[in-house]
């Protein structure tokens, strides 16, 4: 092949990357041609197409770099919201799975439709600290670090949170915010929920600013590891059989809150099923994660059959997380 | 994972296009919707950006009548195939009860490839997944590009993702339809057969 027909070919290779979309391999085989063409082809004949080629390059680059800007997702329309919200909720149970929603939401960057269905969740008392957490997490998700806060104090006035409830939430959103390099100083719960009651009331600052008063629940250093769960979305246990190990079975978490996880156990484990019941500790179980797999223990908290829809006659397993 | 209403004889299941970005995945779902309108359930809800890249999913709602007395429903769903939407893969993928893989047969994509399969396996797993156990079948896609550029043979690329999976494949062209038809036919077989014997529904 000729030394035109060389260039003729891989430039038509790199316009066929480019329309479909391959823009990385499109520019490698322009910047291939350019070379071509300035070791082949004489500068006056040459100039002008290494020059065309040149503003490919520089389109192309503009292009790669929009699309690797990780700008915030768009705001869906309603109906991929609800779609989102209804695709990727799996459980059976109603309640857990406007949280499932709610967190698929997050996941795909609906961070305001997630807020508002966090809210609702408020009403729950058993989802109540996790949506509030993940009401947190959102603000600040879409960089509103002020919105985290002023939710944070709205919320120090109303009687939705016990204290201790509202010091973890404080708690957790100040380890957000020194993870950001944000230094706040978040209002602690006890004597300052009725000074801002008050505030909120008047609408004014009070005169005096009130010395720093000591949390009514001081939260130990390792607190954070307790309040931060890595969602898991599998665990694998490992049951023995007369000091035989038997094949891992490998459950599917319907719904986790901090680090208790609900498993639906198949009617076809009859060993496992069995064996189990309130109380037992399980020592050799694998938690599977979106960062990394896990080992650890479990102790069984609840277990019990279904009796009705889909998964009738299945059970339920709700297993408390220990990682080592 | 499938959802099985005993007292209503229906199924439903997922079914999963993966691989890189860029192999033709939302092609393959566009030329379905296009061609099986018959058996589409509703429209497909597509949400890509401006550059026609998918940006979380596509999903594709299909009924498949009657079958052993049990009404069959599938969904198809696409994951992104960037490299940065990993975590939305992850979420997309969890219940998935088949995949369809789609290759790019570009020899130059060919790294691309080995690598989404990799990421799939390591998805499954966190899924509690076995890629060996999963109803999964394999599309060489871009079959029609051949002459202009360089594209694989069919043993390259059951070299570098098949050796052992073993599972069946398809050469395709999602542009001109060719192969999409079969890959989604026999994924749908190994997934109905799958769950019969997981849920045993035709007895």
């Amino acid at each position: 092949m000729g030394i035109k027909e060389e260039i003729k070919s891989v430039l038509r290779e790199a316009e066929i990357y480019r329309t479909q979309g391959l823009f990385n391999e499109a520019m490698v085989k322009f910047k291939h041609a350019s070379e071509l063409i300035e070791k082949n082809v004489k500068p006056e004949s040459g100039k002008q197409l290494v020059d065309g080629i040149t503003k490919k390059i520089e389109l192309l680059k503009q292009t790669i770099a929009k699309y690797n800007d990780p700008a915030k997702p768009p705001e869906m329309p309603v109906e991929i919201q609800n779609l989102i919200k209804a695709k990727f909720s799996f459980s059976t149970d109603k309640e857990s799975a406007a949280l499932e929603g709610a967190i698929a939401l997050t996941k795909f960057g609906q961070y305001e439709r997630a807020i508002k269905e966090f809210k609702d969740l408020l009403k729950m008392e058993s989802f109540r600290l996790v949506a509030a957490k993940n009401i947190i997490r959102c603000y600040l998700a879409s960089s509103l670090t002020e919105g985290a806060v002023s939710q944070y104090k709205e919320w120090m006035t109303l009687d939705i949170f016990t204290l201790g409830q509202l010091e973890k939430i404080r708690f957790f959103l100040e380890n957000l915010l020194k993870e950001k390099g944000i230094k706040s100083e978040l209002p602690a719960v006890k004597e300052e929920k009725a000074v801002l009651k008050e505030d909120v009331a008047a609408k004014k600052v009070p005169e005096k600013a009130k010395p720093a008063i000591k949390p009514l629940i001081e939260m130990p250093e390792t607190a954070k590891e307790e309040e931060e769960f890595l969602d898991v979305s599998s665990v694998g246990i490992i049951l023995q059989m007369e000091g035989k190990k038997l094949p891992e079975i490998i459950l599917d978490v319907s719904f986790q809150s901090g680090n208790v996880v609900s498993l639906l156990v198949p009617i076809r484990e009859k060993f496992l099923i069995a064996n189990m019941k309130a109380g037992v500790k399980l020592n050799d179980v694998q938690f599977y994660s979106p960062i990394a797999i896990l080992n650890g223990s479990g102790v069984v908290s609840s277990f019990s059959r279904i009796g009705s829809g889909p998964k009738m006659g299945s059970y339920s397993l709700d297993l408390k997380m220990f990682t080592n | 994972m499938a959802v099985f209403n005993l007292k209503n004889r229906e199924i439903e299941c997922k079914i999963v296009y993966y691989g890189p970005g860029r192999s033709g995945k939302t092609t393959n779902l566009e030329y379905i919707f296009k061609t099986y309108k018959k058996q589409v359930a509703d429209q497909m809800v597509t949400i890509d950006t401006e550059g026609d890249r998918t940006l979380f999913f596509d999903f594709l709602p299909m009924g498949l009548g009657k079958i052993k007395g049990c009404d069959v429903k599938v969904q198809l769903y696409t994951v992104p195939g960037q490299v940065q939407y990993s975590s939305t893969r992850k979420l997309v993928l969890k219940g998935a009860d088949g995949i369809v893989f789609v290759a790019d047969s570009f020899t130059i994509r060919r790294e691309k490839n080995i690598l989404s399969l990799k990421d799939l396996d390591q998805n499954l797993k966190e899924c509690g997944l076995n890629i060996f156990k999963i109803p999964l079948i394999l599309q060489y896609n871009k079959r029609d590009v051949g002459g202009s550029i360089p594209i694989m043979s069919i043993e390259m690329m059951q070299n570098d993702l098949n050796k052992q999976l073993k599972v069946p494949f398809f050469p395709a062209s999602a542009l001109t339809g060719e192969g999409v038809g079969s890959s989604l036919k026999e994924c749908m077989k190994l997934t109905l057969v799958h769950l019969q014997k997981e849920f045993k529904w035709a007895q």
